[in-house]
């Protein structure tokens, strides 16, 4: 019997690189988008990679993948790789594979595209396929908005980059608070307090500091030690079900989904920034999510219409003002819309630089 | 779910957790190491054992794992003419409890199941 | 008549559909055919059916694996166990048909069939199998030569964009340093030992392709300190070709360092802030400095609990030469002040913010420097720790 393997880390990235690009790797002198989909690298030595990059849901099957590897087989000696965004790119020195290429992934479903100012894909978490604190589904959501969005995705449409990403909780797995757009799974009701359980499984400190308002307290029932729940200094963000398996919050009566907008992790032109809340609460509609839907598909077209040229979401608003966003896309301007947490002073509008109405 | 001991039914979850962690008892943390693949537990497992019971009981919480070697890295017992050597005390802990403290030693000290991936 | 009538619903459009993957594998794995029941099962009850938790591994590793268990395995019996294996991915997420095919070879074997590629944080995610599973699918893929990535409170998987092994804006070899961490710091991975997680991404250049920023505890982005490089030639042939420079590059210049008079274009790189845009919009005229490094920025995180947050500069400028020796004494520094003083899932940001990023900076012996903040202070409520006493 073999001995045991442990503390190996990831093979080696070399092995897995194209000839070409191990040739001229760190020697890249610059790129092209000749079409959607399809991104030409040159290098100083003047060779060239040819990039077909393809749309993928993430969740993807050992037979999908299979076949991504015939195809790479094919038409690139065996070379692809995947995006920071989840896409798959098919690589080659070949210029005369890239047309093939993408008639091939196209017959079998697979769509060329997210490249330059597009809608590349939109990051997302596990929902309802595996996650236990998911108030949605988020696999399901994000099909129904590339849906909507698809032309995006396979033209050059958009001023600029769109960086779409959905967390099912405010757990947040994924850059939801930096992204052009963005959708996130809430809950509106305080968790149940299964109390016959807690001083058996639970750590009470541990959930007592996990909330972000300090809306948990000790409390005796039966003579035993648990928990209880401030109601009106919930905010519902689940933090302790994270923390103690006896605070369920997930309630589809009130669960739903917000929508942000306007954040944004390059620090080109602008700084990197948060996103911000646009609207508060939509119904988690399954199987499409329609009303989710339209509010982004809104939110793209006011984008489309409004923005100049490279200017992100968040820095066509900030360019126009929030005013004018919440007019053009009819988003009503709530209570919530206003913050109240740590530092809520500093978003507040301290100066009389108010556009006319 | 659950195990027989001497008469007595111990419920358990689906990861083998006691659901009623004050229904511990010796017997139990030795049916535990068996079951989690020890042969038994020496002197050394029932330091570590004693000292996540003792802060458990005082604090109510697992220990933080850094708290937890840092007691290791102070026990002669365990650590021999190595002490002070943190990364040693690391090594030992998963030699004592090759599953990891999470997994094991807090399941055979009767803790409950440390929580998530998040 | 179909058993999932909502998620048929996602199998049409144009974007590649989840749906279809679950159910090409359920033709021949029990488990994704219950994956799929208990999902139409959610998208009707409008809850999860995935119960809380879950912890389970493989001898001497305390961390890559994520326990799942359904709420209802008398109906979903495939899904009584469904734990995912964090695979640590290639550095860039490059693949060969042949490296990527032994993995589907193991997973077939023993698992439902499904991936993620990949996780959020870049593992590959090798989506559901059976506790029994696990050893023996550990054991195939580090025979293969890979092995699990982090979880819980450790060193998570550190990822970064493909750098310079297809882009030039790279300014650092941003795949050799997340090798390099990811092999360096194996025990701090796969046995977690901090106050709570860790996770360093690696960006290139700038734009921040990976979001390294706002996603990482130690973000560490390329940048250069000499001049922007310029083709004149160059320039002139994307003025020739209808770009109206002055409006498109010089006024986006957030501090207006970037001219364009008489068919010359002018940076002023004193100014210049290595923002990246003029070098995007004319790739082929301006390229990135020769005097590349890093700027090493600490504290992004997601909300919970004190809010989100985005990493801010320690270090404004970091030479990285393999094998990073800087960076790694650097890193422990913060992992040691952290480790001895974090309160139980604490992350950095938020140990930084207890303790005031003057105290923290001060005490892993680095200056504070301008570069590290906005602005100054506005608040004058100043600890002061220097002070006279009367003789």
């Amino acid at each position: 019997m073999s001995e045991r393997i442990t503390d190996i880390g990831s093979p080696n990235y070399k092995q897995f690189l194209p000839p070409v690009i191990k040739k001229n790797y760190g020697k890249w002198k610059y790129h092209e988008t000749p079409k959607p989909g399809v991104l030409m690298h040159v290098a100083e030595s003047g060779d060239k990679i040819f990039s077909v990059r393809i749309a993928s849901p993430r969740l993807l099957g050992i037979k999908s993948i299979r076949y991504f590897l015939s195809v790479a087989d094919k038409f690139c000696d065996g070379y692809l790789r995947w995006t920071t965004r989840n896409n798959v790119e098919f690589l080659t020195e070949k210029e005369e594979n890239v047309e093939p290429l993408i008639e091939e992934l196209q017959a079998n479903g697979w769509p060329a595209g997210g490249t330059g100012n597009s809608a590349s894909n939109m990051l997302h978490t596990q929902g309802w396929v595996h996650c236990h604190t998911s108030a949605t589904d988020a696999s399901g959501v994000v099909k129904a908005i590339m849906d909507e969005l698809f032309e995006d995705f396979a033209n050059h449409t958009l001023p600029g980059k769109l960086k779409l990403a959905m967390a099912c909780c405010l757990n947040m797995c994924g850059a939801v608070h930096a992204s052009d757009i963005a959708v996130l799974g809430i809950h509106r009701r305080p968790p149940k307090v299964i109390h016959e359980l807690i001083n058996t499984i639970c750590e009470i400190p541990t959930t007592i500091a996990a909330c972000p308002t300090g809306a948990i307290r000790q409390d005796m029932r039966d003579g035993k030690k648990s928990m209880k729940i401030v109601d009106e200094q919930c905010m519902f963000c689940g933090a302790c079900y994270t923390a103690c398996p006896n605070m369920p919050i997930s309630d589809p009566l009130n669960d739903g989904l917000s929508i942000w907008v306007g954040g944004k992790c390059s620090n080109a032109r602008s700084k990197p920034k948060f996103t911000k809340l646009a609207i508060p609460f939509l119904p988690n509609n399954p199987p499409r999510w329609p009303e989710v839907v339209d509010a982004v598909k809104t939110i793209v077209n006011v984008y489309k219409a409004h923005a100049k040229k490279y200017e992100r979401v968040g820095e066509m608003i900030e360019r126009i003002g929030w005013p004018k966003f919440f007019k053009l896309t009819g988003f009503q301007f709530t209570k919530y819309h206003i913050d109240d947490y740590r530092l809520a002073t500093t978003t507040y509008q301290t100066s009389t630089q108010l556009r006319r109405s | 779910m659950g195990f027989e001991l001497d008469g007595k039914t111990y419920e358990t979850d689906e990861d083998g957790y006691l659901i009623d962690i004050g229904s511990w008892t010796k017997e139990v943390a030795d049916y535990f190491a068996i079951e989690t693949g020890l042969d038994g537990l020496t002197e050394k497992h029932w330091q570590v054992v004693n000292f996540l019971r003792d802060y458990y009981s005082e604090y109510q919480i697992a220990p933080m794992v850094k708290i937890l070697i840092k007691s290791i890295t102070k026990s002669e017992l365990i650590m021999g003419d190595d002490v002070g050597n943190k990364r040693g005390a690391s090594k030992m802990l998963y030699e004592l409890f090759p599953l990891g403290p999470g997994i094991q030693a807090c399941k055979i000290a009767g803790l409950p199941k440390p929580t998530g991936c998040v | 008549m179909s058993q999932t009538p909502q998620l048929d619903e996602l199998k049409k459009g144009p974007w590649p559909s989840f749906v279809k993957e679950i159910e090409n594998e359920a033709e021949t794995k029990p488990m994704a055919k219950d994956l799929l029941l208990q999902l139409e099962q959610s998208y009707k009850d409008k809850i999860t059916h995935w119960k809380h938790g879950g912890v389970v591994g493989v001898r001497g590793y305390g961390a890559g694996i994520i326990g799942r268990y359904t709420d209802s395995p008398d109906k979903f019996p495939g899904v009584s166990h469904f734990h995912t294996i964090r695979v640590n991915q290639p550095s860039g997420l490059y693949y060969t048909s042949k490296g990527l095919g032994e993995i589907c070879d193991i997973w077939e074997k023993h698992g439902s069939g499904l991936t993620n590629l990949h996780g959020s944080t870049g593992d590959m995610v090798l989506l559901g199998c059976r506790t029994e599973d696990l050893e023996p699918v550990f054991e195939a893929l580090t025979q293969k030569g890979w092995d699990l990535g982090g979880s819980g409170s450790d060193l998570r998987t550190p990822s970064c964009c493909l750098g310079m092994s297809r882009c030039e804006f790279a300014c650092i070899d941003t795949m050799e340093i997340t090798n390099e961490c990811t092999h360096y710091y194996q025990d701090e991975m796969h046995r977690p030992a901090f106050p709570y997680k860790f996770k360093i991404k690696v960006s290139g250049c700038p734009n921040d392709c990976v979001s390294s920023i706002a996603r990482s505890d130690m973000s560490i982005i390329g940048t250069w300190r000499d001049d922007i490089r310029i083709d004149q030639d160059q320039v002139k042939v994307y003025a020739d070709g209808g770009m109206d420079i002055v409006e498109d590059v010089a006024m986006n210049c957030p501090t207006k360092c970037v001219s364009f008079k008489d068919g010359k274009l002018e940076i002023d790189n004193d100014n210049c802030v290595h923002c990246m845009h003029c070098i995007n919009v004319m790739p082929k005229a301006l390229r990135i400095g020769t005097d590349t490094g890093a700027v090493i920025l600490l504290g992004a995180k997601a909300p919970i609990v004190e809010g989100a947050m985005m990493a801010s500069v320690l270090v404004p400028f970091l030479k990285m030469e393999e094998p990073f020796e800087e960076l790694k004494e650097l890193i422990e520094e913060v992992w040691d002040i952290w480790d001895e003083n974090g309160k139980n899932k604490e992350r950095i940001a938020e140990f930084i913010e207890r303790m005031g990023k003057g105290e923290f900076v001060t005490a892993i012996g680095k200056e504070t420097i301008p570069e590290m903040v906005n602005q100054p202070r506005e608040n004058p409520y100043i600890f002061y720790d220097e002070f006279f006493v009367e003789e």
